[in-house]
């Protein structure tokens, strides 16, 4: 049985208030008896008295030491007294044991004949041993009776307790072990406490457990929504095409979507925790990213920036980036931050720069382009030869055989000239059958070798299937340098036309001459003024 | 003198003595030679209830009572003691037990009390008043 439990308090609490409510009431009682017996005692010695008062009255009287003797013996031999004695003027009869002391009932003994004359005294002395006996068997008595009474009382209020309080009680715990809340489950009220507190206790578990059930079922409903809609947010979130990042200010990742990771992955970057505030890594312009964020915030607006992806592999990746300020409820900064592919748009876009740049037949840089280019090199500073060809023989080709022939003739110029050319060299297509030709940090030797190289290739003859013929096409350059000829664009292109007619126009006399250099125009021109 | 007026006397006599006999102090009586002359009431109780054997002046006392139960005698303990003679009796009868001996002289009448008190100085009774002669000493005069 439980230490603490109900039976065995009561149990303990009533033992404990039997033995000292015992102890205190056979305190009392045994005081109470005892004085009583002291008191029916004296009302005994008083009623022997009274039973031997003519007798003692004649023996004082006359002095009469066998009549009182006669009397002293027969109180003595009575328990209620041990010692007595009879004094009178003349006469002093005494019990064996008698001893004068305070403790002595004391009566006065008047003459038979007239009772206002008194004629001696009668001392009594009471058993107090008798007496405390009697009182203390009394009490004995009553200590037994009590403490049978305690334990009588002690065993029905336990049996009570226990059947009537603690099994119904103990009866309703187990039913509310057994029950889960939020059911339809509830307890039996007990059969014997329809009424009483324990009957209220099981009706206030029941609406209690009634509550529970509202409640849950509200709250289930509620959940249930809850992730309705949480499964719809994910969903969103998950399904978003953009990659949706939410960071902390430092730079911590607290939240990521699929196609987040599906990025990463092809940036074939580790997916960490961390690629620096909003997501720097990632980027190639660090310091763009975050001038238009500083910008923007300072704006109280959000960032947007088009920037692009540090990417380990040749498709470059262009994401627009979003980066907005969150305020959450606990007052934290965080960053959503997203990032929408525009790789697409990007290509797009370049494709079109392309077709704005490059002549369609030859797939070469169009004027436009190459002027751009001649413009960058100008812009900064680089100096560069600049090569301007034209074909000889390319007309007549175009009247025999059509303008597809010539086109076939020029794509088959432009493979040869590409082919002659370094990297970093430009080549373009200027118009009809006019190229130019850039070469960046070129020395005049180089140009030389470089056209060498050009009339070379060119000079093997080129096979027309559709006509069954063979063409040959030759070209006349002109060049002029940068910075060391001009410095404006326009002049340098003029002066590169220029040699280049000179080519033109002297190789009716020099069938070999294919090149001319602008400096030296200008230097035969300079001579020839001077000579 | 004819024989109504004596008779009358008689009856009036006997209808005295009626009234003394119903009315008429009793009183203690000692030899005219004793000493004592007059007793209190408790001293004539010590004498007559036995506590005493000697007068006041320790001479000798010899109690004299009536034998049986007289009127007078009656009347005396009723009055001394205010007891009826059954009681009194039975408190010598007690005393007899415990081998106390009375130290009254009993006479049969009146008349033989009273002869014994004239003759014995040591002597004391109780006589109807009307009965006391010169040779007798009152001591005391019981009345109602």
């Amino acid at each position: 049985m439980n230490k603490s439990g109900l039976v065995i308090r009561l149990a303990v609490v009533i033992v404990f208030t039997a033995v000292i409510v015992g102890f205190i009431t056979t305190q009392l009682f045994y005081r109470y008896t005892f004085l009583n017996e002291q008191r029916l005692g004296e009302q005994s010695i008083k009623q022997l008295y009274n039973t031997v008062s003519p007798t003692a009255s004649i023996a004082s009287y006359l002095g009469d030491e066998e009549l009182a003797k006669e009397v002293i013996n027969g109180l003595i031999s009575n328990d209620l007294i041990t010692a007595a004695a009879i004094k009178t003027d003349v006469l002093m009869v005494k019990s064996d044991n008698y001893q004068e002391s305070a403790a002595m009932l004391k009566f006065i003994l008047f003459s038979p004949f007239q009772p206002e004359r008194s004629v001696g005294v009668l001392f009594v002395k009471a058993n107090e041993k008798y007496l405390v006996e009697k009182a203390n068997n009394i009490s004995a008595t009553n200590t037994i009776v009590v403490a049978v009474e305690a334990l009588i009382i002690t065993i029905i209020s336990i049996f009570v307790t226990y059947y009537v309080i603690t099994r119904p009680i103990l009866n309703i715990s187990k039913a509310l072990h057994v029950i889960s809340p939020g059911t339809r489950e509830r307890i039996n009220k007990p059969l014997s406490h329809q009424k009483s507190e324990i009957g209220q206790l099981a009706d206030d578990v029941n609406s209690l457990l009634a509550k529970a059930e509202q409640q849950m079922l509200r709250e289930k409903s509620l959940r249930n929504e809850v992730q309705v809609l949480e499964s719809r947010f994910r969903m969103l979130f998950e399904n978003a095409t953009s990659a949706i990042v939410l960071v902390e200010p430092q730079g911590d990742i607290l939240l990521y979507n699929q196609t987040f990771e599906q990025l990463i992955e092809k940036l074939k970057l580790p997916l960490k925790k961390n690629y620096g505030n909003y997501l720097q890594d990632l980027f190639i312009m660090k310091k763009d990213l975050h001038e238009q964020i500083r910008i923007a915030f300072t704006n109280d607006e959000s960032a947007v920036a088009e920037l692009e992806l540090i990417s380990y592999q040749e498709e470059k990746i262009w994401v627009q980036i979003v980066v907005t300020q969150l305020i959450t409820d606990d007052f934290q900064e965080n960053y959503q931050i997203t990032l929408h592919d525009i790789s697409k748009r990007k290509q797009q876009i370049s494709l079109l720069a392309q077709k704005a740049n490059y002549d369609s037949l030859t797939k070469l840089l169009n004027r436009q382009a190459a002027e751009q280019h001649l413009k960058q090199l100008i812009f900064s500073r680089v100096p560069f030869a600049l090569i301007m060809m034209d074909l000889n023989d390319f007309k007549p080709i175009n009247d025999i055989f059509g303008h597809d022939a010539g086109d076939e003739v020029l794509i088959h110029v432009a493979g040869k000239l590409m082919k002659s050319l370094r990297k970093d060299d430009i080549l373009s297509r200027w118009g009809g059958d006019e190229f130019v030709i850039i070469l960046p940090n070129a020395l005049q030797k180089e140009v030389t070798n470089v056209c060498e190289k050009l009339v070379a290739q060119l000079s093997k003859p080129y096979h027309l299937s559709q006509y069954n013929k063979s063409v040959c096409v030759t070209a006349s350059m002109g060049v002029s340098f940068y910075p060391d000829d001009k410095l404006e664009l326009l002049e340098l292109i003029r002066a590169a036309d220029k040699a280049m007619y000179q080519v033109k126009k002297e190789k009716s006399i020099n069938k070999e001459l294919y090149l001319a250099f602008s400096s030296d125009l200008a230097k035969q021109a300079n001579d020839g003024t001077s000579a | 003198m004819n024989k109504l007026p004596q008779t009358i006397i008689i009856l009036m006599l006997a209808l005295l003595s009626v009234i003394v006999q119903a009315q008429e102090p009793i009183a203690v009586v000692v030899n005219k030679i004793n000493p004592v002359d007059e007793l209190s009431r408790s001293e004539l109780i010590d004498l007559f209830m036995g506590k005493y054997v000697a007068f006041p002046n320790d001479s000798k006392a010899i109690p004299v009572e009536l034998k049986g139960d007289h009127a007078i005698k009656v009347k005396f303990y009723k009055n001394l003691v205010g007891m009826p003679l059954s009681r009194v009796n039975a408190y010598w009868s007690r005393l007899r037990f415990t081998g106390r001996k009375r130290a009254a002289v009993f006479q049969s009448n009146e008349d033989d009390l009273i002869a014994f008190i004239i003759a014995n100085e040591q002597a004391i009774g109780y006589v109807p008043q009307s009965l006391i002669t010169d040779d007798l000493k009152v001591v005391y005069i019981l009345n109602e």
